[in-house]
């Protein structure tokens, strides 16, 4: 253990279970502490219009989605072609009650904490069951079965009376302990909400995977021949990935509907899935940061994006539709490159930036 | 001397602020409008022109002060046809304190219906769609609903079929937009239409029709009611073609007849089907510059005005874009001709009161827009149009669809 608990520039650690300390140092502790402490309280601070608290809220959903993601795919190597589905499920689990109940119903504008919390239990559920089929599939077969989940979730949800085949169920708006959330402070609350559901699942994945049950994840991405000679088994590995999995993409489905106050088909589609997958690349498979990065860079670029396609549908002939190709092409491109050039994503920067802090102001 | 300095300073101060509080005046008052629609991504080519029309009929506004010194300001902003997107124009539109809102895709305005309540928001999309207006009271549509023109082009195959009962196909798009229709159909025929639907066939993305054509044939299949877009109209009008399946004249026995509602037509229809769109029935509410009229002068006016090329400027959705801020501006105008200040709530009172001899009449529809609290559907009567020679001309008078009224 290093001698200076503020300061420590190396790794000194003596016992296992200093290595699996989450802050290696009071520092990283504080900065922790304070950056999480600004995150609450810059809302007192700054006042952002109604469509920049949307993109923020938009931000904070896909990181809960993109954690679920990263432990089926990044920590325990499942290709999942599907998550939007999984989000879908929670997503339509607040819109059956919404749907069956009323759109303003106690159960739904009431205990909209359990919902969500039931909206995840049944993206685990849903989650389980396609994962079963990585029993006896991997690889690009296993990705396979996870697009039919979502060719399936889709087809369903188009073609049943009781989704209003795909149509927008609404959702009505929340109650908290002072009365309705009302449209004002609408954004604000779900902020709030959306990030102490990030902080919470960040920190129970982080917890997790310096568990026994978070390194089985990581010893049958690796080979999972050897972690069965090891003692592990993993075909429930696989399938517990994909229930954890599923469990925290429900609670982004279900908080999507709580913040967008209705369900709509089109926002768990094969684009939205493709997307995921994307931001969990562009900020870095199999890293924590990464969920956190990879949101962050593609809704920003996407925003950045579509500014820019707004002035080139303006000067460029309409016949020409260039404007309409430029945000594909974008994403595309940034995908392509990141893979190219820096395949562990924008955490990988990240931990640049940490290790030359750490180490500055020594150059080794 | 000092003292000189200082009272001119302080006259020419005094004038600069009399002047200021004069230009003002004049200056008239600025509504905030606001459009959010698909510009680029899918069904951009209906919504491109849409955009210009709104944009150019508010520049002709406010160059011909239709509204005195006052002018509008709508910004238009494009959601690539997605809800979120939309969304979140719409809380920057609300920042803005718009007065009146123009949306456009059926997704996104069943999405907001609820913020547009809270917000009693006066809204017109460009979606014709009826579901638009259940548990809805600030939604209005410019023209006959989806369901008001299948039900339209059902009663017209009735009226003009020879024989025994007309047997019917549905051809649809696979969503809510496609099926919605469909139901209405089937309620009118429950109402007492006399015609038989004998199959509904949802489209994919096929390229070629031969065996649902073939099979829609050893059906007895006689009309194809189209409600989609064009290009998947287009691929099954060149298959019937390609096939000698399509009808020489309305109804002709063993061969199909095929009929569309309003997003399955226009110049569109015959750039990408070709020759195989004559005799392609269709319907919709606006006028089409094949068929001149003051209308569509006007319509050709303001695109060589505003130096829109020859595609935008014949569009029937460039039109459509025009009609909706006619009627915005008409809901100011007369707000301020009772001496009302401009508002959310005084638009949405002016748009209720537009029926009788308050109706809207205007040349760039084929009937007049009525609203009131019970009837949101803008312009009610449609027209029937065909393909000849390569335009589309008007079949008939415009009409009302009476089964409307029934289900």
């Amino acid at each position: 253990m290093a001698a200076n608990r503020w300061l420590a520039t190396g790794n000194y650690f003596t016992s296992y279970q200093e290595e699996q300390r989450i802050f290696f140092t009071h520092l990283d502790r504080s900065v922790f502490m304070v950056f999480i402490a600004l995150l609450f309280l810059w809302p007192y601070f700054f006042t952002l219009s109604n469509k920049y608290m949307l993109v923020i809220d938009n931000i904070l959903i896909a990181m809960v989605a993109i954690l679920g993601l990263n432990l089926v795919t990044g920590f325990a190597g499942l290709i999942s072609i599907g998550h939007a589905a999984f989000v879908g499920v929670g997503a339509y689990t607040v819109a059956s009650f919404a749907r069956v109940l009323g759109d303003s119903h106690v159960v739904v504008t009431h205990f909209w904490p359990l919902l969500i919390l039931l909206a995840g239990c049944t993206g685990a559920v849903f989650g389980a069951i396609v994962g079963l089929p990585a029993l006896r599939l991997k690889h690009l077969y296993l990705a396979i079965a996870t697009l039919s989940f979502q060719m399936i979730f889709t087809w369903t949800i188009n073609f049943m009376r009781f989704f209003d085949q795909g149509q927008t169920i609404s959702v009505g708006r929340v109650f908290w302990f002072f009365g309705k959330v009302a449209r004002k402070q609408h954004y604000l609350f779900w902020y709030y909400v959306a990030l102490i559901l990030v902080i919470g699942i960040g920190l129970m994945i982080r917890n997790l995977m310096r568990t026994k049950y978070g390194r089985c994840l990581v010893a049958v991405r690796d080979n999972d021949r050897a972690a069965d000679a090891m003692g592990m088994h993993p075909g429930l590995t696989k399938v517990y990935a994909f229930a954890v999995g599923g469990f925290i993409a429900g609670v982004a489905g279900a908080l999507h509907a709580y913040l967008y106050r209705g369900v709509g088909i089109e926002s768990f589609s094969l684009h939205e899935s493709i997307t995921y997958l994307a931001m969990a690349i562009v900020g870095g498979l199999g890293t924590l940061h990464g969920a956190f990065w990879g949101p962050v860079a593609i809704k920003m670029l996407d925003l950045q994006v579509e500014h820019l396609a707004e002035v080139a549908g303006e000067m460029l002939p309409a016949n020409m539709n260039l404007a309409t190709a430029l945000r594909p092409l974008t994403f595309g491109l940034v995908i392509v490159l990141f893979l190219m050039f820096e395949p562990r994503g924008i955490a990988n920067w990240w931990r640049i930036v940490r290790s030359y802090t750490k180490l500055w102001p020594f150059r080794y | 001397m000092r003292t000189t300095v200082l009272r001119s300073v302080q006259i020419a101060m005094t004038a600069l602020i009399v002047l200021g509080l004069v230009c003002h005046v004049q200056a008239g008052e600025t509504y905030k409008l606001a459009l959010s629609l698909a510009i680029t991504g899918p069904t951009s080519d209906a919504g491109n022109p849409y955009a210009k029309g709104v944009e150019d009929y508010f520049k002709y506004v406010n160059e011909e002060k239709i509204l005195g010194d006052d002018t509008i300001d709508c910004t238009i902003r494009d959601d690539q046809y997605k809800t979120d997107v939309t969304k979140r124009n719409f809380e920057e539109f609300l920042d803005m304190d718009i007065v009146f809102y123009l949306n456009y895709s059926t997704g996104s305005t069943l999405a907001l219906k609820k913020d547009f309540e809270e917000e009693q928001m006066p809204t017109i999309p460009a979606s014709f769609h009826a579901g638009n207006l259940v548990d809805s009271n600030y939604i209005f549509l410019p023209i006959a609903s989806y369901s008001a023109q299948a039900i339209g082009l059902a009663e017209y195959v009735v009226k003009n079929h020879q024989g025994d009962t007309p047997k019917v196909a549905m051809f649809i798009h696979p969503s809510a937009f496609g099926r919605g229709p469909v139901e209405d159909v089937e309620k009118a025929i429950a109402a007492g239409l006399k015609m038989e639907i004998v199959e509904v066939v949802e489209h994919g993305k096929d390229l070629d029709n031969t065996a649902m054509l073939k099979r829609l044939m050893s059906k007895g299949v006689q009309y194809v009611i189209c409600h989609t877009v064009q290009s998947p109209v287009a691929t099954v009008l060149k298959d019937s073609s390609r096939l000698g399946l399509t009808a020489k004249s309305f109804g002709e026995k063993e061969k199909l007849t095929f009929l569309g509602a309003h997003y399955t037509g226009g110049n569109d229809l015959i750039a990408l089907a070709g020759p195989a769109s004559e005799n392609f029935f269709w319907t919709t509410s606006y006028t089409l510059t094949s068929e001149p009229g003051p209308g569509t002068d006007f319509q050709l006016a303001l695109a060589k005005r505003f130096g829109r090329d020859d595609k935008a400027a014949n569009s029937h959705n460039y039109t459509n874009g025009i009609m909706v801020a006619q009627v915005a501006t008409e809901a100011i105008r007369r707000a301020k001709a009772r001496g009302a200040k401009v508002t959310k709530e005084s638009l949405y009172e002016e748009l209720l009161m537009m029926n009788g001899d308050k109706a809207f009449k205007l040349d760039t529809t084929v009937g007049p827009v009525t609203y009131s609290k019970t009837d949101k559907m803008g312009v009610d009567t449609l027209q029937l149009y065909s393909v000849t020679s390569g335009v589309f001309r008007a079949v008939d008078k415009p009409f009302s669809p009476e089964f409307v009224g029934k289900i």
